[in-house]
């Protein structure tokens, strides 16, 4: 998947708009939208607005995927049933880095149905982008999902649904080409080994960057990668119930407590790893994958200036040979 | 295999109060689940409040599900308020389940703690059942007083046929637990019951299940006595939300308890940190 190559096709403007009226007939177009607070977030596009460039948005694809509090199932009178469809939405203007996100969480949750559901209804639209100062991503991280990738002057097809819309516009001869990633920000990257992580359980670092900690839980709501959630119920007047599928943090106090109240992860220390092992090594099947895009979301986010990948530099200092 | 995180629904069909706040409970889904394996677990529902992962305490006979379950937070106590008929959400089953053909063939060593006894105890009967079965079963069960053995009568039932033997400890008590004087019963450790206790290790496998406290007093002297930890089965006891490997509060030493678990065995765990 490292420099892997896909079908390219000459984009001149006609077939961008073709394209992009193809598109609208069965899908509802989002991307990054700028407030009056200047705050980049993912919302419906206005008719005729399209982004000129990708844009790490505040959230991202993340919220349309597994959102803030989605509903699973209601039950009534003794019977369950599933929560209403979603509907076809075209994302565009992905940073290349968010479409690797959606592949590690297209990993994770590959046999979730409430999940796939959703992700059926997604067409996702990569473009190039401006790396920014917080920006580490790396082509090499991982493979990423996707359905087009729209350049400057080319488009790529990611996926059949890609290559099928292609195929509808005339986009002409294809040819096999790498997407042009950012130049630059590759490097600087957090990275620890197993063996690194395993022999850090008593470095200072844990203790001295935890203890600045809120516990707010802003760092994994923004995070493209992150997925924990809770399971929560709500009851109606007329006794109906709604479970939902709601976004949770390793941070927060109860994440590792058990009912009777022991607590597997009693210190904010002992989440803080958790959430670097979780980062950076990986759970399960996904053991050994680092999951950091490099967006530098978390970064920009955390009001008590918790940084991973400064973290990451510690640890080789002060545990590393 | 695909999830939806969406109940069964199944009738509460009988209650039986065992110890205080430790009830067994009955279901029947209204859709059989899939055979349940001791040590594998379900995810209770009940609408409104929330939902529990509990492991079974029997096998599954006539689609029944049988578990005996703590009144401990706030969803089992909503458990505990509804009555014989009313119907509550299965999930499951989940988890891997103690892996039975290891057992074939040798002797067992069941130690139990507390509540842990539940999950011991569906491993027992499909031992127990298996007709085929040779070689000893022996149970060592401690709880922190007379009052809280769970499945006390039976067991010594089947200590009494001949079919296992057993001995109890208890943290606190004055007077230990009769109507069984003959009963092996002491003050103490559930660990100190190892002492003086007869059996081969190496045609030996056992299996624990308690508090985290007992395991870290338990395992590793266990497998001082020569029991090899490839044969040291445990059940770990975390926060299995969703049961499907997804939602990460059970997640120990990178693994998913609920979905790689919650039954390791020792030589597993000492390579997962944070496990015992």
């Amino acid at each position: 998947m490292i420099d892997a190559l896909f079908p390219s096709y000459p984009l001149p403007q006609d077939v961008v708009d073709d394209l992009l009226d193809t598109i609208r007939r069965d899908w509802t177009f989002w991307g990054p939208c700028s407030g009056e607070d200047e705050v980049w977030r993912l919302q419906p596009l206005p008719e005729g607005l399209w982004p000129a460039n990708a844009v790490t948005t505040f959230l991202t694809v993340k919220k349309l995927l597994l959102p803030q509090r989605a509903a699973l199932w209601s039950h009534d009178q003794n019977s369950y049933r599933k929560a209403g469809a979603a509907s076809p939405v075209a994302v565009i203007g992905v940073p290349l880095c968010d479409l690797q996100a959606v592949w590690y969480l297209d990993q994770v949750f590959a046999e979730d149905e409430p999940y796939l559901d959703r992700r059926k209804q997604l067409l996702l639209i990569g473009m190039p982008c401006e790396p920014g100062a917080e920006c580490r991503c790396s082509r090499q991280l991982m493979p990423l999902a996707g359905d087009l990738f729209v350049g400057a002057d080319r488009v790529w097809a990611l996926s059949r649904a890609g290559q099928g819309l292609l195929l509808e516009c005339a986009c002409g001869v294809a040819e096999e080409m790498p997407l042009p990633w950012p130049e630059g920000p590759d490097g600087q990257r957090s990275q620890i080994s197993e063996d690194l992580f395993l022999s850090s359980a008593a470095a200072s670092i844990w203790f001295d960057e935890s203890q600045r900690c809120l516990s707010c839980g802003a760092c994994s709501a923004v995070c493209p990668t992150c997925y924990c959630f809770d399971l929560l119920d709500s009851a109606a007047l007329d006794g109906s119930v709604v479970r939902r599928r709601a976004w949770d943090n390793c941070f927060f106090a109860e994440h590792g407590k058990v009912a009777g109240g022991h607590d597997f992860r009693p210190g904010r220390a002992d989440r803080l790893r958790f959430r670097m092992e979780h980062k950076l090594l990986g759970f399960g099947d996904l053991r050994g994958q680092n999951s950091c895009v490099g967006c530098g979301r978390c970064r920009g986010v955390c009001p008590a200036e918790i940084d991973l990948d400064r973290i990451a530099e510690q640890l080789h200092l002060e545990v590393g040979s | 295999m695909m999830h939806d995180l969406q109940p069964v629904p199944a009738v509460l069909v009988k209650i039986v109060p065992m110890v205080v706040d430790n009830h067994l409970f009955a279901f029947r889904p209204e859709q059989p689940l899939a055979d349940i394996m001791p040590g594998q677990f379900v995810e209770v529902s009940i609408s409104g409040v929330g939902s529990f992962p509990v492991s079974s305490c029997d096998l599954v006979r006539d689609g029944r599900i049988m578990s005996c379950i703590r009144r401990a937070g706030r969803v089992t106590d909503a458990l505990y308020r509804l009555k014989e008929g009313d119907t509550v959400g299965l999930r499951g089953p989940f988890g891997n389940g103690f892996p039975l053909q290891r057992f074939a063939g040798h002797d067992v060593l069941l130690i139990a703690g507390g509540l842990g006894m539940a999950p011991l105890r569906g491993l027992l009967q499909a031992l127990l059942e298996d007709h085929d079965r040779q070689g000893r079963i022996m149970v060592l069960y401690g709880s922190r007083e007379p009052g809280g053995l769970l499945f006390y009568d039976e067991l010594v039932g089947l200590s009494q046929q001949g079919r296992i033997s057993v001995r109890f400890s208890v943290d606190f008590a004055e007077t230990l637990p009769g109507p069984h004087p003959q009963v092996f019963c002491r003050i103490g450790l559930v660990s100190e019951l190892l002492e003086g206790l007869q059996f081969a290790p190496r045609r030996t496998v056992a299996a624990v299940c308690g508090p985290p406290a007992l395991y870290r007093c338990v395992l590793e002297e266990l497998a001082l006595t020569g029991i090899a930890p490839a044969r040291i089965f445990v059940t770990l006891e975390r926060r299995m939300r969703c049961g499907i490997g997804e939602c990460c509060h059970c997640v120990t030493g990178g693994r998913y308890i609920c979905r790689d678990g919650p039954v390791f065995s020792l030589e597993q765990l000492r390579g997962m940190a944070g496990a015992i």
